[in-house]
């Protein structure tokens, strides 16, 4: 119930008007009355922008060059799609989640073990505060050097923007941890088990190598895959991947503690991190296709500022928000589904 | 009934003990520990100075001692390292022995019963009370039933409750997972630091039954800290009081093990006489300590 204020009115006559709940802090009301008020919200910036683009091209507040009416921009939605929407949003999303895959891959573990021992922890910290810190527009720059123009260019624009936050993220999430949880493993005989963590981490250190070698040669866009296999460097980096897998996982899977308390245990935090995280990508990304990208979201705004029609630049943007929020929650229901004993799910 | 056996300082026990070859197993003994965080420098802080005892392995029936002491006196300590838990261990003079062997890491014969339970969240109440199977490879389907048989004990539906998660349970049902959970590895020690403290007095008096008839089939030797002068005279069959910090043992009172329910025992006038007349020591106790700090 609420607390409210105290009124000079007879102490048996409360006001419950809906102006009184108004004016109450943090009383919250039901959830269809929310939606209403969100509602309210859009129909009331819908409003304002019909009404300064209303009437006669010439004779309008604003001239349709700087601001379409949303008739015309609503109604130049066939002619995106025809421009090739799906596949610019899908191009999107793939060079965000590959980049996020290698981000995820390499900062979850690296955190993990950060967190649980201090001395690799203050190693990688120098890195992740220089990582969290350099501006992001600026490794556009230094990935354009590094990996050319292709796909590879910007999967790896993502990737370096967000790993060393999903370090940091991870790390702070293994941390914190309760150190009570612990002393009760310890106390009821957690301790290191070699064969098991080495099973499991000869498991995903193949699906590391796996990404290493056919994931790479995918993003270089290789002609076919199997004269890529005939090259001595798809099996170099293939190894090279199984190397890193195993050296990052078999420490964690390799003691009970971390296996079976530290790791499950971050893990909530962890995935909450890595959808905040998906979200800032998917913002990234435009950032890269602005460049010499033939297709993608990005893409599409540029050249639509570029040579029109104007209409499909505030369309792309309506639709890069809706997407992305899509996703997010996409991901807040699997992780509803994967930690069912968190009471809420983390919002 | 409370028969009292009152000895003041810390060496009485040497008393009691037999010649060297006839003598009994200790199960855990402390030589002059002393704990000191920071040594050398200005934040040198000891929690315990001094502390010697020992508890003898009695063949076919555990002992059960109860750690009474002002707050902050290094009850805690003294639990956590017969645990061999950091950073309390190491100890830093003196010799911490658990069946005559030295202290050297955290292991299952000593089962630590936190106040907060620490119940694993990502696991469901059976997978919590397994834990400790699990981690020494007992085959599912064994470790699964042994860990039903226990949630039954503690006095938990198995049916009802095994498949629960810790938040959805009460304080009072969560502290019996975390009991099945270290009892279901047979512990020669348990080591309980204030368990029922966060309980309501019904709740408490309940888990404090429950405690006793478990414990007399486990022949384990048991320390319990507590605040609460009636639950270590119920409960102990040895009480140790502490002085304040830095805590060393002052007092060393033998009482009557438990016969009866908590409610009808703590009726008792004589149970009643025990329980002024530790609060007494106690009340010592605080009080030279803070008069000469270096004792």
């Amino acid at each position: 119930m609420p607390h409210l204020p105290p009124t000079n009115q007879s102490p048996l006559r409360i006001d419950t008007s809906w102006w009184r709940k108004f004016r109450t802090l943090r009383d919250e009301p039901p959830v269809l009355e929310g939606w209403v008020f969100g509602l309210v919200g859009i129909l009331t910036v819908l409003g304002l922008w019909w009404l300064v683009t209303l009437g006669d091209p010439v004779k309008r507040w604003v001239d349709p060059y700087t601001l379409p009416s949303p008739a015309e921009t609503f109604g130049s939605f066939p002619e995106l799609w025809e421009r090739g929407l799906s596949i610019s949003a899908l191009t999107s999303l793939l060079r965000v989640c590959g980049g996020f895959v290698i981000a995820a891959a390499i900062g979850v573990p690296l955190g993990l073990l950060s967190g649980s021992y201090p001395r690799v922890g203050a190693f990688f910290k120098p890195f992740g505060i220089f990582g969290r810190n350099v501006p992001i527009a600026a490794l556009i720059a230094l990935t354009l050097v590094w990996f050319g123009l292709g796909e590879l260019q910007k999967v790896m624009f993502i990737f370096l923007a967000a790993v060393a936050f999903v370090l940091f993220d991870t790390t702070s999430a293994a941390r914190s941890v309760p150190d009570r949880f612990l002393e009760t493993a310890y106390t009821l005989g957690a301790r290191h088990n070699w064969t098991k963590g080495l099973r499991l981490a000869a498991g995903i250190a193949a699906v590391y190598a796996l990404l290493a070698s056919v994931g790479w040669s995918w993003l270089k866009e290789s002609v076919t895959l199997a004269s890529e296999a005939a090259t001595a460097g798809f099996w170099i980096r293939a190894l090279a991947g199984f190397v890193l897998g195993f050296g990052l996982w078999f420490p964690l899977l390799s003691h009970q503690v971390l296996r079976k308390v530290v790791v499950p245990m971050a893990m909530p935090d962890v995935v909450n991190s890595l959808r905040l995280l998906f979200g800032l990508a998917f913002g990234y990304i435009m950032l890269a296709e602005v460049i010499n990208a033939k297709r993608g979201l990005g893409a599409l705004i540029i050249t639509s500022q570029r040579q029109g029609p104007r209409e499909h630049v505030y369309l792309c943007l309506i639709i890069i928000a809706l997407l992305a929020w899509g996703i997010d929650r996409m991901i807040l229901m699997v992780q509803r589904q994967a930690f069912p004993y968190l009471k809420h799910g983390q919002d | 009934m409370a028969r009292i056996e009152e000895t003041a300082g810390a060496a009485p026990c040497e008393l009691q003990s037999l010649p060297d070859d006839g003598r009994l197993r200790r199960i855990v003994e402390f030589d002059s520990v002393t704990k000191t965080y920071h040594p050398g420098t200005s934040k040198a802080f000891t929690a315990i100075r001094d502390v010697t005892f020992h508890v003898e392995d009695k063949p076919g029936i555990g002992e059960f001692v109860g750690i009474l002491g002002p707050s902050g006196c290094g009850k805690s300590t003294v639990l956590r390292l017969i645990a061999g838990l950091a950073p309390q261990f190491p100890a830093t003079t003196g010799k911490v022995l658990v069946d005559e062997q030295p202290v050297s890491a955290p292991g299952p014969d000593r089962g630590f019963v936190f106040q907060d339970y620490a119940n694993f969240p990502h696991r469901t109440v059976l997978d919590n009370v397994a834990f400790g199977l699990e981690c020494s490879h007992v085959p599912e389907k064994e470790r699964l039933e042994r860990a039903r048989e226990w949630i039954g004990k503690v006095g938990l539906d198995p049916k009802k409750d095994a498949g629960k998660f810790p938040h959805q349970l009460s304080g009072g049902m969560n502290q019996r997972v975390a009991i099945a959970r270290t009892l279901i590895l047979g512990p020669r020690i348990i080591l309980m630091d204030e368990p029922f403290g966060a309980l309501d007095p019904t709740t408490r008096q309940n888990m404090q039954d429950l405690l006793v008839a478990l414990w007399k089939e486990l022949e384990a030797t048991v320390f319990f800290i507590t605040h609460d002068v009636g639950e270590a005279v119920f409960l102990g069959d040895r009480i140790y009081v502490f002085s304040a910090s830095p805590g060393t043992i002052v007092n060393q009172v033998a009482v009557t093990p438990p016969d009866r329910k908590s409610v009808e025992m703590q009726a008792v006038p004589a149970f009643q006489e025990s329980v002024r007349h530790i609060r007494n020591l106690l009340d010592q106790a605080g009080r030279s300590s803070s008069n000469e700090p270096s004792a």
